[in-house]
C-alpha cells in the first residue's frame, strides 16, 4: 500500500474527493462570507497589470473601473490568496503521492506542443466564458449550487452540458 | 487684531509623524547582509569544526555568492544616500552611539575577509587563474594554511552583521514597532535561515544538504519563536507598543506578513523540509526558493510598516 501510495499512481477517491470539496466550500463561506473562485484570481491579475502599464486604459475601461479602487490593490482579494493555497496544497498533495514531475499530460496520438496550444486556447475561451458568465466553475456553478442560486445550475448545466458535447470534436488531444 | 505664531513639532515632513526616508533599497541592503551573516557563518563554523571535506558547498561554494552580496547591499545604501559624494564620511568617523556607524564598519571588516576567504579557494574552481605577482602566491599560500584562523573573526562578524542588520532598526527610539530587543536576534536568526537555504540550493551532496536542511529547519523554528514573542512582548507593552503591533495583527500589513512571511516564507518550507528528512521527495528549490522569498518580504514588511508605526502624543 505505501509503495502503491507514493509512486504517483494513487488517486483519491472521486466521491470522496467531491465531499471532501463540499466542505472547503462549507468552510470557505462560514470564514469569509463568500464561496471559492478561481477566475476571479486571474481577473485580479489582469486588472492589477493592465492597471499598472497603463492606467489610463484601466480607469476608463468599463470592464477593468469596476475592479479598481484607490485605496485598494485588486490583488487585495480573498480569491487571490486562495489561488495561492490551491498551488500550495496542489504541491503537497503531489508531494505526499510522488507525483511531482514537470510533464505534459496527453494522448499518444499527438505532441506535446499541440497538447500546450489546446490548453492554452482552452483555457482563453474559459477565461473570457467565465467573465460573461460573471464566474466559473468554482465562483459561479460551485459556490452558486452551494446556496442553491439557479444561475448556479444553469452555469452547471451550462459547463458540463457544452463540455459533453464538445468533448466528441476534441477527444484526440486525449485518446 | 492679535497675531500668533504656532510653532509645532509636528510637521516635520518626512519624519514626523510617520517617517518616510527608507525605500527599497534598505530592506533589499537588510536581506543580502542577513544572507552573507549565515552563509559566512556557516562556512566559519564547518571550518573550526574541520569538516571542510564534508561540507564543500557551506565552506567552499557559497561563500563566493557573500562578496557579491555584500558590495551589491552596500550599493544599495550608497543608493539611499541622500548626499551620496559624502559616503566616506561614515569611515572618517568612530561614534559609539551611532548603530550606522557601527554598521559601517562592521561591513569595512567583514568584507575583505569574504574576500579573502573566498580567494583561498579561488584556484580551486579557476585552476587556470593566475595572481600574477609572487607575493600573493605567498599570501595565498598562508591563507589557506591558516583558514581556520580566518574563520574565527569570520563567525564572530557574521554574528555582529546579522544581528546589526536588525539592531539598525531597533535602535530607532521613536518607532514603536522596530523598538524591541528581539528585532536583533530575529534578523540574525532569519538571515542564518536564508543562508542556510541559499547553501542548500547550492549543494549537490545529499548529506550536506541534510544536515543544513535540519538546521534551516532549526533556524526557522527559532524564528518563528521569536515572532510569537515580539507580538506577545509588544502586546504586553504600553499602549504605543500595542498600536504599533496592532499594525501586523488586524492593521494594514496583517495579510502580506501572515500570509507571505508566516505562511509561505516560514511554515510551508519548514513542512516542506520535515518531508524531505522524512523521505519524500521534494524539489530543493521550492522550499529554498520560499525561505529567500519570505526573508526578502520579512525585511519589506518591517521596514515599511516601522516607519509607519509612532509615538502617540
Amino acid at each position: 500500500m505505501e509503495k502503491l501510495k507514493r509512486d504517483g499512481s494513487f488517486y483519491i477517491n472521486p466521491y470522496l474527493g467531491g465531499v471532501i470539496l463540499g466542505l472547503v466550500l462549507f468552510s470557505t463561506y462560514y470564514i469569509t462570507g463568500r464561496g471559492l473562485g478561481a477566475s476571479g484570481a486571474v481577473k485580479s491579475s489582469v486588472v492589477t497589470v493592465v492597471d499598472a502599464v497603463a492606467p489610463m486604459h484601466a480607469e476608463q475601461g468599463k470592464y477593468y473601473s469596476k475592479f479598481l479602487s484607490a485605496d485598494s490593490s485588486p490583488m487585495n482579494n480573498w480569491l487571490v490568496f486562495e489561488v495561492l493555497g490551491v498551488l500550495a496544497g496542489g504541491f503537497l498533495s503531489g508531494a505526499i503521492y510522488g507525483r511531482l514531475k514537470i510533464k505534459v499530460e496527453h494522448s499518444p496520438k499527438i505532441t506535446s506542443k499541440t497538447r500546450l496550444i489546446a490548453a492554452l486556447a482552452g483555457g482563453i475561451l474559459f477565461g473570457v466564458g467565465s467573465q460573461f458568465a460573471r464566474g466559473c466553475t468554482s465562483g459561479a456553478a460551485l459556490s452558486g449550487m452551494a446556496v442553491l442560486s439557479a444561475s448556479g445550475i444553469i452555469t452547471m448545466i451550462a459547463i458540463f452540458g457544452s463540455a459533453y458535447l464538445f468533448s466528441w470534436f476534441f477527444k484526440k488531444l486525449w485518446i | 487684531m492679535r497675531e500668533e505664531l504656532f510653532v509645532s513639532g509636528r510637521n516635520i515632513p518626512n519624519i514626523d509623524p510617520y517617517l518616510n526616508i527608507w525605500h527599497w533599497q534598505i530592506p533589499i541592503y537588510l536581506f543580502l547582509g542577513g544572507l552573507a551573516a549565515g552563509i559566512l557563518f556557516l562556512a566559519g563554523i564547518y571550518t573550526i569544526l574541520g569538516k571542510e571535506k564534508e561540507m564543500q558547498a557551506t565552506v567552499k561554494w557559497a561563500p563566493f555568492i557573500v562578496p557579491f552580496a555584500l558590495i551589491f547591499g552596500l550599493f544599495m545604501l550608497f543608493l539611499d544616500l541622500k548626499h551620496k559624494l559624502y559616503f566616506w564620511q561614515l569611515y572618517t568617523t568612530i561614534r559609539l552611539q551611532s548603530p550606522m556607524g557601527w554598521g559601517a564598519w562592521v561591513l569595512m571588516i567583514i568584507t575583505p575577509i569574504s574576500l579573502l576567504w573566498s580567494a583561498t579557494y579561488l584556484r580551486e574552481v579557476f585552476p587556470k587563474w593566475d595572481w600574477k605577482f609572487k607575493f600573493l602566491y605567498t599570501f595565498e599560500a598562508w591563507a589557506i594554511k591558516n583558514r581556520k584562523l580566518i574563520a574565527w573573526p569570520m563567525v564572530i562578524y557574521a554574528v555582529i552583521l546579522g544581528i546589526y542588520t536588525g539592531i539598525l532598526l531597533s535602535a530607532f527610539n521613536a518607532r514603536p514597532l522596530w523598538n524591541t530587543a528581539l528585532l536583533g536576534p530575529l534578523f540574525l536568526v532569519s538571515g542564518m535561515s536564508t543562508g542556510a537555504a541559499t547553501i542548500m540550493l547550492i549543494s549537490k551532496n545529499h548529506e550536506e544538504k541534510k544536515i543544513i536542511g535540519r538546521l534551516d529547519l532549526l533556524f526557522i523554528i527559532i524564528e518563528l519563536f521569536f515572532i510569537t514573542h515580539m507580538i506577545m512582548g509588544s502586546l504586553a507593552g504600553s499602549q504605543v507598543q500595542i498600536d504599533a503591533i496592532s499594525i501586523l495583527i488586524g492593521g494594514q500589513f496583517t495579510v502580506s506578513f501572515w500570509v507571505f512571511v508566516v505562511l509561505l516564507g516560514l511554515v510551508f518550507p519548514a513542512v516542506l523540509e520535515t518531508m524531505e528528512l522524512m523521505g519524500f521527495r521534494i524539489p530543493t528549490i521550492i522550499p529554498v526558493l520560499l525561505v529567500l522569498f519570505g526573508g526578502l518580504i520579512f525585511r519589506f514588511i518591517m521596514v515599511e510598516a516601522g516607519q509607519i508605526t509612532r509615538y502617540l502624543y
